[in-house]
């Protein structure tokens, strides 16, 4: 059975081959071969590894449901007598979904952006960046230790640090590059302390002395609720400390601010790694891990609260956003925070289902939202845009199904279910929520308040989204028609003029009653919003998204002459197959609980318990996904409405306040900025350079000082020195002819003091014969002459 | 060493030698002062072969061998110091000959440039 699944260490090494390939030739080849040669180099190995990977699950689902677990050792990696961490592969039900969602979306993610990128002159540097992701993301899943996870976990942050600061020479992107890497390390932080703590709870148990692999999923995960049960406030921390790690990765509550600023990376990464695959690792380490959390339910409770509160939150504020990347930014914030109300509910297959039909959804509107920006000349704001399904008609229609499928939408008839791919797996959520008893705080069911507020977010989805869809492909105006022509004849304007005229821009601009003429003149949309830019932390100019080196000749600005076109076939082909994905994926999953069963068969009997059969549920939701897209065609489907245009003084006041988080970032970032700018700045100011310097420069000082004393003695007379010498040398032979015991050298008696060990042989027969004389003398004493 | 006693040898290198140390001491001509260290050197090398010579004598009644090695021994170190020396010179002289090119003059007390 083991040697069945031995290929999977090709999915990994594909990939790894590809980004090798692209490293360290794709420059060479792009200039010789050209860049058709190096999109389809980096596109190939991920499909290949596709194509196994479907082929290893087909393997695996043909085994008895309690077999689905097989070890694949690589290589040794870690390798002590006491600890030994191989590098070594899980192939289960949990990796090998979250490999066919890797190396598939991300396959089609490639696909479209070998059309989206290929205005780029670093197409090879883009290229050689995601499929290293791919080998991260595919380590951090099918890795069998929790090292292995860990290395994975950093190697995505790497990627999604080196993607969002892509475009580095704008300095708005290399900021919110930053940003999401110093969030994102809150996060590591609590899953390394986490880590250790689980490192010390299991080596003190006796059967770490015995298996040196303790570490590795399936020896450790058998072995933990014993010892989960003997140490129940290690397992509080290392539940939260969990959690906490997840909530970095999946952008929960305190720590999401990262991933709206993620979006300053080209679309084709916000689909693959802001939204399909890297912000759900957190929701796989919680269902990797749910032994622990099962142990837990306070921190289950928690986990639920904030998931909820995360869904709530990041859907109000998608309502203040009128740049569509952060329309869907904030919607994937929101879908993450159900996710993880799944996994505090314990219904982590819930949380992974809805993992996979978000993949699907949200990867294909990331990419349709791709496609307009592509054809709006890489202009992001839904102010500018509208009726576009006159342009776009495969893009718009893509869409349609990717927005119906995020809005839950469903006809229930009867006991089945017909609907798209988010139907199902927000009705699993909200169903388990609802009728699940995991989460209590003091005996309290927390869970059913998250699954009706839950049920609540999902009105609110439907209404922004369709708000979303309705000012960028329905209305009766092409909005983009009121920018006049020529306004960007200019060429493109580089960002550091940008920011320069942007941080010259006093009152009389922003008091200006017609920012509509501002906006036109090709600077970046928010400058329109006086507050934001007051702050130091801005939160980027990347509205438009501006390659800095892409622009090439024939690429001009959006203005009223622009006739949008339809993308070119690498980048509808995906929107079709991901759309199909997100028609049929949900009901084909969800059929007499395919997917639930896929995932946790039998083999631990707690996690398929959890129930999620409430009566007329469907019905609720689905009330809630038509009401909202209901609601949203009243407000939305004129058009813009007035109080929703370039003047922001008209919005109403929660929008406006939406629209900045509610304070919430300017909050969180200046004020860790500042305080920490303080802290960091006493720090430096008494342990530095009081300290750390005094230390440094004292002992300079001192040996300054010395020299000065003691060059006096140099006075340059070699004459002295000799005179010096002879004192020295006079003194030193009056110490020893005078020092009483005198030193060991002096005269011997002639014939003894010269004989050393080269000495002739009779000398030595001479001393021979006393030593042993003298040696004998003492035995020979009594019979001797006496 | 017929009948002149290892003493006198020794008062001969010792006045040699005190003669050297104070040439170098005093006087600021460089080659003078190589001439008081090729002084020492000399005495020094009286005293060797006084004491080689005089260990011989001492030792020859009992055991030749040893005597001889001893007696060697002293004679060696004295071909070692002058060879030593015959370095030293000609390096020193070459030192002094650039001086004497560059500043045109060999004044000892004014090769001060270490000065602290």
């Amino acid at each position: 059975m083991k040697g069945d699944f031995g290929s999977i260490w090709l999915v990994l090494a594909l990939p790894a081959i590809g980004f090798l390939i692209q490293a360290f030739f794709g420059a060479a080849l792009a200039k010789t071969m050209g860049k058709r040669v190096v999109g389809a180099l980096a596109v190939l190995p991920i499909l290949i590894a596709f194509g196994i990977a479907v082929k290893i699950t087909l393997d695996l689902s043909a085994l008895d449901p309690a077999n689905r677990s097989s070890v694949q050792t690589l290589f040794p990696w870690i390798d002590t007598a006491y600890l030994k961490m191989p590098f070594e592969f899980l192939v289960d039900p949990l990796s090998m979904t979250m490999v066919l969602i890797i190396t598939g979306i991300g396959g089609l993610i490639h696909l479209y952006a070998t059309g989206y990128m290929s205005e780029e002159k670093e197409y090879a540097r883009f290229f050689s960046y995601l499929n290293l992701f791919i080998v991260a993301m595919l380590i951090l899943v099918l890795g069998n230790n929790l090292g292995l996870l860990f290395m994975g976990w950093e190697g995505v942050g790497l990627c999604s640090y080196l993607l969002i600061g892509f475009w580095y020479k704008d300095r708005a992107n290399a900021k919110a590059a930053n940003k999401a890497f110093i969030v994102n390390r809150i996060g590591d932080w609590g899953l390394g302390l986490a880590l250790f703590l689980l490192v010390a709870m299991m080596s003190n148990g006796h059967s770490a002395l015995h298996a040196p692999r303790f570490l590795s999923y399936d020896v450790m995960l058998p072995a933990l609720p014993r010892q989960l049960i003997l140490h129940p406030a290690e397992t509080s921390a290392i539940a939260l400390l969990l959690f906490v790690g997840a909530a970095g990765k999946s952008a929960q509550f305190p720590l999401y601010l990262w991933l709206p600023d993620a979006m300053a990376g080209p679309t084709p990464v916000s689909a693959l790694i802001h939204a399909a695959t890297m912000v759900t690792s957190g929701v796989v380490l919680l269902n990797r891990m749910h032994v622990v959390f099962e142990s837990s339910p306070v921190v289950s409770a928690i986990i639920a609260v904030i998931g909820c509160f995360t869904a709530l939150f990041a859907a109000v504020i998608a309502f203040g956003q009128t740049d569509i990347k952060k329309v869907l930014a904030y919607s994937t914030v929101s879908q993450l925070g159900y996710m993880f109300i799944a996994c505090g509910v314990g219904a982590y297959w819930a949380g992974m289902f809805h993992v996979v039909t978000h993949a699907f959804f949200k990867a294909l509107l990331f990419l349709g939202a791709g496609a307009v920006i592509h054809a709006m000349s890489h202009n992001q704001d839904m102010r500018n845009y509208g009726k576009l399904s006159k342009y776009l008609p495969i893009t718009t229609w893509t869409m349609v199904i990717a927005w119906l499928a995020i809005a839950a939408v469903a006809i229930p008839a009867g006991e089945m279910i017909y609907g798209l791919a988010g139907a199902y797996s927000k009705e699993a959520i909200l169903g388990s929520a609802i009728a699940g008893n995991h989460a209590l705080i003091d005996g309290f069911n927390v869970g059913v308040v998250t699954g009706w507020i839950g049920l609540g977010v999902a009105l609110l989805t439907s209404v922004y989204m369709t708000r979303m869809m309705f000012l960028t492909f329905f209305g009766k105006q092409e909005r983009w028609r009121a920018i006049p022509a020529g306004a960007h004849a200019e060429g493109e304007v580089s960002h550091s003029d940008v920011d320069e005229i942007v941080s010259h821009l006093d009152g009389p601009i922003l008091d200006d009653p017609h920012p509509q003429e501002f906006v036109a003149s090709g600077l970046p949309m928010r400058a329109s919003t006086g507050e934001m830019l007051d702050a130091d932390v801005d939160h980027g100019f990347y509205y438009e998204e501006m390659p800095a080196v892409a622009h090439d000749d024939h690429e001009h600005g959006l203005d009223a002459s622009h006739t949008p076109h339809e993308v070119s076939v690498s980048m509808w082909f995906p929107l079709v197959l991901l759309a199909v994905l997100s028609l049929g994926g949900g009901y084909v999953l969800a059929k007499g609980d395919a997917f639930q069963h896929w995932l946790y068969p039998t083999a631990l009997p707690v996690i398929g318990d959890v129930p999620h059969e409430v009566p007329n549920l469907s019905l609720y939701s689905a009330a809630a996904a038509f009401g909202g897209i209901i609601l949203g065609i009243i407000f939305y489907g004129r058009g813009l409405p007035a109080d929703q245009g370039w003047d922001e003084s008209r919005w109403r006041p929660w929008r406006r306040s939406a629209e900045r988080q509610f304070g919430f970032d300017s909050m969180a970032t200046v004020n860790t900025l500042e305080g920490g700018g303080d802290l960091a700045r006493g720090i430096w100011r008494f342990i530095d350079v009081g300290f750390i310097d005094g230390i440094v420069n004292g002992s300079g000082a001192l040996a300054a000082w010395i020299g000065d004393l003691f060059k006096k003695a140099q006075t340059g007379y070699v004459r002295l020195y000799a005179l010096i010498m002879l004192a020295g040398g006079v003194g030193l032979v009056g110490y020893i002819m005078y020092s009483s015991p005198p030193p060991a050298i002096r005269l011997q008696p002639a014939g003894h003091g010269l004989i050393g060990p080269g000495a002739p042989p009779q000398a030595r027969q001479v001393q021979g014969a006393v030593d042993a004389s003298a040696g004998t003398t003492p035995s020979a004493a009594p019979g001797g002459t006496q | 060493m017929n009948g002149v006693p290892l003493a006198a040898y020794l008062a001969l290198g010792m006045f040699m030698f005190a003669t050297g140390v104070v040439g170098v001491i005093i006087r600021r001509n460089p080659i003078v002062i190589f001439m008081c260290i090729e002084l020492m050197l000399n005495a020094v090398n009286l005293t060797f072969l006084s004491f080689a010579r005089y260990q011989f004598n001492q030792a020859g009644a009992m055991d030749s061998q040893g005597a001889q090695q001893s007696m060697v021994a002293g004679q060696m170190m004295v071909i070692f110091v002058m060879a030593v020396a015959a370095a030293e010179v000609a390096v020193g002289l070459g030192i002094i000959m650039t001086i004497f090119r560059l500043r045109e003059n060999v004044d000892i007390d004014e090769m001060n440039l270490l000065r602290g």
